[in-house]
């Protein structure tokens, strides 16, 4: 066991987003002039720079915004794409995790709750591809719901990567030239991950425990408009 | 939607109309292709289609969409391949169907499709412009102008597609590299200056591995025989104007078309000469060898030296062209096309001469040379002297004819004259003869009765 630990250790690795497209998740959300523009989407951040204010006017002109509003989501979004800029040179240790994403979200009229582990270490790995699955075998009417939860994916991904940088800048000042064992013990004191070795040992099975079943099972309500705008009601009280 | 996308996509069936007179209905590919009857849709108008994009299908992909989207094709990112662009495209133009005929926004499609919002973009920048997203028939002139252009073309495209052949496209961030950019030949990686900064490339590459290419603009340096004709004719129509010349040869800049002119075999000769009088002489023989070709048209060869001075029209601070306005003026458009052609000849011929001329002032010193540049100049002196000869023996010749072909005229007129006369002369003689026999029958009749009465009163006595 202690072979299976070790051997999965990986040097560090430049970040990025652990999936196959290094997408970015960028959140929008701008008010002026009265009027509110939330929105949240998916950019690529090799894409020329030129591209965001063409999105910036694309989008105003569609949703018939004032322009005022160019200007900001421009901004906003070359801010988020900075920040990840940033983290970009620096290193990641991203280990033998293996995480829970969740799932809970509104889009429109519908109401979706998952949970399901995601192997951070599987760089191939498509949230988008999950989505349009999960969308398809749920019978997903929306089809904005499809982009929501990758989104959604993505954000708890690029968290938890960003996590792991700072925890790699932790190691790094405070390790003395042993790795695996102390790479090890960071991993595990992020709390969310789960220790592949447990799982996979010979002592436990791999299927799940009953308790758990509930958790791990996805959830679709369609909601009535008066149920929505009663949720939207409540969730503004809480931003308030 | 993503269900539905994911069935083959012939459930947007489009029922055909009659179609206008440059598009077809989707009617027709939807046929030609899918194996499901047409489904009753709600749809009571059908979409139309532009005929440039009849290359269309649910289920296959075209050249011109390889063409002009690489980024799915190039097999560099396991989640950018054709199949989730297919997924795309068909979603776009689902979705735009769907709601026909109102116009689908970028907005509308992104929030319902699962991607990162640029690839969206290109893809639904890309149907727009093919017409398969957003179009009507009565739209602006942007699909018309392809639709011409395209007329003849089997696999029509329209114009702007990307270059890839002739510009380099960096491999991280798409967009055109111009200054430099960075070779990895190992990954066959080609990276603008700011995505090599950046450090935007694949994990295993090391920065070393980089190297610099400077892209020079080679395919620009050589001038096609196309390129110098279209700067020969704008400069004799526009003259100075070389912005007007560098408007009128394609893709060429104004530093590129001085330089070029420049540069052309008898721009050399008039940067060379800057002896005005030997310039002057230069242009007697090319308006020589125009007159012979075209036949002296114009007979004003005798004195161009004089005409040059007089002319207030040509521009005095730019002699080269000064002269070739006056040219240009003098001579007219065959004229000059001919002189265009002899000129290259003769002054091949002049430059030789210069160049001796030229190369005859330092060696006037020497005896021998001042021989050679003595006789040089005789037979120069001689040849134009022929030549004005000509020209008016030709001139003589000329005039010969005209007065021979007046004497022809004048003879005719006379005879015709003559030709009046006569037919006036027969005209009285006939009359006569009618008279002449009047007078006769009266006499006859006149004796008859004569006679009458005299046997009459023969028998009486």
């Amino acid at each position: 066991m202690k072979a299976l630990g070790s051997s999965g250790w990986k040097g560090p690795v430049k970040f990025r987003m652990p999936t196959a497209e290094n997408l970015v998740p960028i959140r929008l959300d701008i008010q002026s002039e009265g009027q509110r523009y939330k929105d949240a989407f998916t950019w690529n951040p090799s894409d020329p720079d030129n591209e965001v204010v063409v999105f910036a006017k694309r989008t105003v002109k569609d949703l018939k915004l004032p322009s005022a509003f160019i200007t900001q989501i421009a901004q906003s979004i070359q801010s988020q794409l900075s920040d990840f800029r940033a983290y970009e040179g620096q290193d990641m240790y991203t280990g033998e995790k293996i995480i829970p994403i969740k799932l809970d979200l509104r889009v429109n009229h519908t109401l979706i709750k998952d949970q399901f582990l995601w192997d951070l270490n599987n760089f191939e790995s498509d949230p988008e591809e999950f989505a349009r699955t999960l969308c398809k075998d749920l019978g997903v009417e929306d089809p904005e719901v499809g982009p929501a939860v990758a989104f959604a994916i993505r954000e708890q991904l690029y968290e938890i990567a960003i996590q792991s940088v700072a925890s790699a800048r932790e190691s790094r000042l405070s390790k003395k030239g042993r790795r695996g064992s102390d790479h090890g013990s960071a991993s595990k004191a992020s709390g969310l991950s789960m220790d592949l070795v447990k799982l996979f040992s010979f002592k436990s099975s791999v299927v799940r425990k009953r308790k758990d079943l509930d958790v791990y099972e996805p959830v679709v309500d369609l909601l009535t408009s008066e149920e929505v705008d009663a949720l939207e009601a409540r969730e503004e009280r809480h931003a308030r | 939607m993503a269900a539905k996308a994911s069935d083959s996509g012939g459930s947007g069936e489009i029922l055909p109309i009659t179609p206008s007179l440059s598009e077809t209905t989707s009617g027709v590919t939807a046929a030609s292709q899918s194996t499901q009857p047409p489904s009753s849709t709600s749809d009571v108008d059908a979409v139309c289609v532009p005929s440039y994009s009849r290359w269309f299908s649910w289920t296959g992909i075209d050249d011109c969409e390889v063409r002009s989207l690489p980024e799915f094709f190039n097999s560099k990112s396991s989640s950018k391949n054709p199949k989730f662009y297919m997924y795309l495209r068909n979603s776009i133009i689902k979705q735009y169907r769907d709601d026909h005929p109102r116009k689908i926004s970028f907005t509308d499609v992104r929030r319902t499709l699962v991607s990162d919002v640029v690839s969206i973009r290109r893809v639904f920048d890309f149907l727009e412009y093919w017409g398969l997203i957003n179009h009507s028939s009565s739209s602006s002139a942007k699909p018309l102008k392809w639709d011409e252009k395209s007329a003849g073309d089997a696999s029509s495209e329209p114009p702007t597609t990307v270059k890839e052949t002739a510009k380099r496209i960096c491999n991280g961030c798409k967009s055109i590299c111009s200054v430099a950019c960075f070779v990895c030949d190992k990954y066959e990686l080609t990276l603008c200056a700011r995505c090599y900064v950046r450090g935007n490339y694949r994990v295993g590459i090391n920065s070393t591995e980089f190297k610099r290419v400077e892209l020079s603009e080679e395919s620009k340096k050589v001038w096609s025989e196309k390129e110098t004709l279209q700067l020969m004719e704008a400069v004799m129509h526009y003259g100075d104007d070389w912005k007007k010349v560098a408007t009128h040869v394609t893709g060429r800049t104004e530093k590129d078309c001085v330089s070029q002119f420049v540069k052309l075999p008898f721009g050399e000769q008039f940067v060379k000469e800057s002896d005005s009088e030997d310039s002057l002489e230069a242009f007697d023989q090319i308006k020589g060898s125009a007159d012979l070709e075209s036949g002296g048209s114009d007979k004003e060869g005798s004195s161009p030296n004089k005409r040059m001075r007089l002319t207030p029209l040509a521009d005095a601070s730019n002699p080269i062209m000064a002269q070739a306005a006056f040219l240009s003026a003098l001579a007219g458009t065959k004229v000059a096309e001919a002189a265009a052609r002899a000129a290259v000849t003769a002054l091949s011929d002049v430059d030789y001469e210069a160049e001796k001329n030229a190369s005859g002032d330092p060696n006037r010193q020497e005896a021998n040379g001042g021989e050679i540049t003595n006789s040089k100049r005789a037979w120069a002196d001689a040849k134009s002297l022929i030549q004005k000869e000509e020209q008016e023996v030709e001139g003589a010749i000329k005039e010969i004819v005209e007065v021979e072909m007046k004497k022809i005229r004048d003879r005719i007129v006379h005879f015709e004259k003559l030709d009046l006369e006569m037919e006036r002369s027969r005209k009285q003689l006939e009359d006569m003869k009618n008279l002449l026999f009047t007078d006769q029958l009266n006499i006859f009749f006149h004796t008859r009765k004569a006679r009458k009465s005299e046997d009459r009163v023969d028998v009486q006595t």
